[in-house]
């Protein structure tokens, strides 16, 4: 959670988790370089760290994009989510010195400008060789430098999390326009059945994983509201259906709600976290506040706005418990205001 | 039993022991994916043969130098090889993605001279990276080498063009797809062009590119490197070159 932007809040997972994303890295740059000096003693050192750091940021490309489905499909792969920004931003890192290499050797020292060279010196000639394989990973370095650059929370405040979130969705056009670079490019010279494979595989890998995390999610966005009834309000599950200090999430009228139980209570509210529109209805009850399963951001349940000096807040919505079923009212209350939650047992009357 | 009910929090000191344990053993996997992977994709690799550029390295080198149809150097060979000619002949190339422009060596062609410069060779070819002011006039010390032109007959060649300097070593590897990008920018910078040739037995034989007037085809042959091309020309052994005489508009792209 955050009230003042500092580059990076480091706390033991981070630290662990940094320590892991680097040292990989470094063991897969240092295995495969020393190998391929090792096997190819005439290997110029610039073709050797090229292929090294192109191939470890492709490699780093599928991981990173295995995380979202995994993390969809069990929860507990959800601390790779946790700092998955630092993975992409060590994945551009990986790029831009793949890139500067290539451009140095390739396109540098000649009569053309190197950065037009990538587009003008493999023309189109009707045949695979003219496929723009550079242009492919000159676009996809452009994406992976504005995913990088736009990573810090700040980027995600000031530009809001939906607009955040769309330009981030970003990176799978870049893993399009990758395979391509790939395709048409290092795979057209070096033919080892093993490189189409592992291309081939990750491919279905990538997609493979989202097809099978979006089929768990569908019957949720499918659910249609129930009918309302005269005071607008929706039966929306029956209280036994909520785990205690956990949520259920309902779609109503085409929104997303998190209703919550805790404390003999109930609450709802919007199912979007305002940090990166996590899903609050995955979420638990912790230290009393509603806590999001990505980044922890927290918001108290019959309020919707986070814990002072925390500024974020979230919409609520109305509830009532009767017949041992919840009700919820579809239409939203603005983020942060307090709404009474509902008791699910009625008071025990005083004589 | 009922697993705990247990919850991630990023921002807490420590995670749960479930979740603790299954990202152990996922990082551990995919640590061990990365090894594998490394040694894979190393091991797999075809193309980096056994091309040296002595980067750094500068030599000296004396012999006579020609122009045409690019400039190379001829190098009395030490001792006698049987089959072969009793000189060795060094193209001649500039720093980058040029090749040497011909008027700056125009005075010293059919001359002895001593060149500065950097080593490139692959197989038994050899190349020197050098530049107009590294090239110095000297003395007489052999007789005049005249290689003496052979027709090798008219043939027809079926490979891959690409620039010389890269193919040697500069890069390596320095041909295919990947590398036709860079290959078109030397080829028109003036590196010399030249036809690889696989035999059925994996050596490799090149042929310098000349028009059927003998001039260069830098500009002519640029949309068709780095693919499988057959050309129908007329072969010429001239010392240890190779050189294959045809009209590039008459190169015809393989499928």
């Amino acid at each position: 959670m955050g009230i003042a932007y500092i580059s990076v809040q480091w706390n033991r997972q981070k630290k662990f988790y940094d320590a892991v994303l680097v040292g990989g890295v470094a063991v897969y740059l240092s295995v495969f370089g020393a190998l391929t000096k090792s096997l190819f003693p005439f290997v110029t050192d610039e073709i050797m760290l090229m292929r090294a750091f192109g191939t470890a940021a492709f490699l780093l490309l599928h991981v990173i994009l295995a995380i979202g489905p995994l993390s969809r499909l069990n929860p507990k792969f959800l601390p790779l989510l946790y700092n998955r920004r630092h993975a992409g931003v060590t994945l551009f890192l990986l790029a831009l010195v793949h890139a500067t290499l290539v451009i140095l050797t390739y396109h540098a020292g000649s009569t053309v400008n190197p950065i037009a060279s990538i587009f003008i010196s493999s023309p189109l000639n009707g045949a695979v060789t003219g496929v723009p394989f550079q242009p492919f990973g000159f676009f996809a370095l452009v994406i992976l430098f504005l995913l990088a650059a736009t990573s810090h929370d700040f980027w995600l405040a000031n530009l809001s999390a939906p607009v955040w979130k769309s330009l981030h969705m970003l990176v799978y056009f870049a893993y399009a326009l990758l395979v391509l670079h790939v395709t048409f490019g290092v795979l057209q010279g070096e033919t080892h059945p093993l490189y189409v494979g592992a291309t081939a595989a990750g491919l279905l890998g990538v997609v493979g994983l989202q097809l099978v995390a979006a089929r768990k999610t569908r019957p949720l966005d499918e659910e249609k509201a129930p009918d309302s009834g005269p005071d607008g309000f929706v039966d929306a599950c029956a209280v036994a259906d909520i785990p205690e200090n956990r949520a259920r999430i309902v779609c109503l009228s085409g929104e997303r709600v998190a209703i919550f139980k805790y404390d003999g209570k109930v609450s709802a509210v919007s199912n979007l976290c305002q940090h990166q529109n996590g899903p609050l209805g995955e979420g638990k009850i912790i230290y009393g506040c509603i806590t999001c399963p990505w980044h922890g951001y927290q918001y108290a349940p019959d309020t919707g706005a986070a814990p002072a000096p925390f500024v974020e807040k979230v919409p609520t919505f109305k509830v009532q418990v009767r017949g041992g079923r919840v009700f919820v009212h579809p239409q939203p209350n603005p983020a942060g205001t307090q709404v009474e939650p509902a008791l699910i047992a009625a008071p025990a009357t005083i004589l | 039993m009922k697993q705990p009910d247990e919850f991630y929090i990023g921002w807490e000191a420590k995670a749960a022991p479930g979740i603790g344990k299954t990202i152990r053993i996922t990082v551990g996997g995919l640590l061990a994916v990365v090894v594998v992977a490394a040694i894979a994709f190393a091991l797999a690799q075809r193309l980096i043969t056994d091309g040296v550029f002595e980067w750094g390295h500068l030599k000296m080198v004396s012999g006579v130098l020609e122009s045409q149809p690019y400039p190379h150097l001829l190098v009395t060979r030490p001792g006698k090889v049987a089959g072969l000619p009793g000189f060795s002949s060094y193209y001649l190339v500039a720093p980058w993605k040029f090749g040497l422009p011909q008027d700056a060596i125009a005075p010293f062609a059919g001359k002895p001279v001593t060149v500065k410069g950097t080593l490139i060779y692959r197989g038994g070819q050899t190349m020197i990276e050098t530049k107009p002011e590294w090239i110095q006039a000297t003395a007489p010390s052999a007789p005049a080498i005249t290689p003496t032109p052979v027709s090798l007959g008219r043939q027809t060649l079926t490979g891959e063009i690409v620039d010389s300097k890269c193919f040697l070593g500069v890069m390596n590897p320095g041909q295919y797809l990947p590398h036709r990008a860079c290959a078109i920018r030397c080829i028109s910078g003036g590196v010399p062009p030249i036809l690889v040739v696989h035999a059925q037995d994996g050596s490799l034989t090149h042929f310098l590119l000349v028009s059927a007037a003998g001039q260069p085809v830098n500009q002519q042959v640029l949309n068709l490197v780095a693919e499988p091309v057959e050309i129908t020309g007329e072969v010429v052994r001239q010392g240890e070159l190779l050189i294959l005489s045809a009209d590039p508009a008459t190169y015809r792209r393989r499928k």
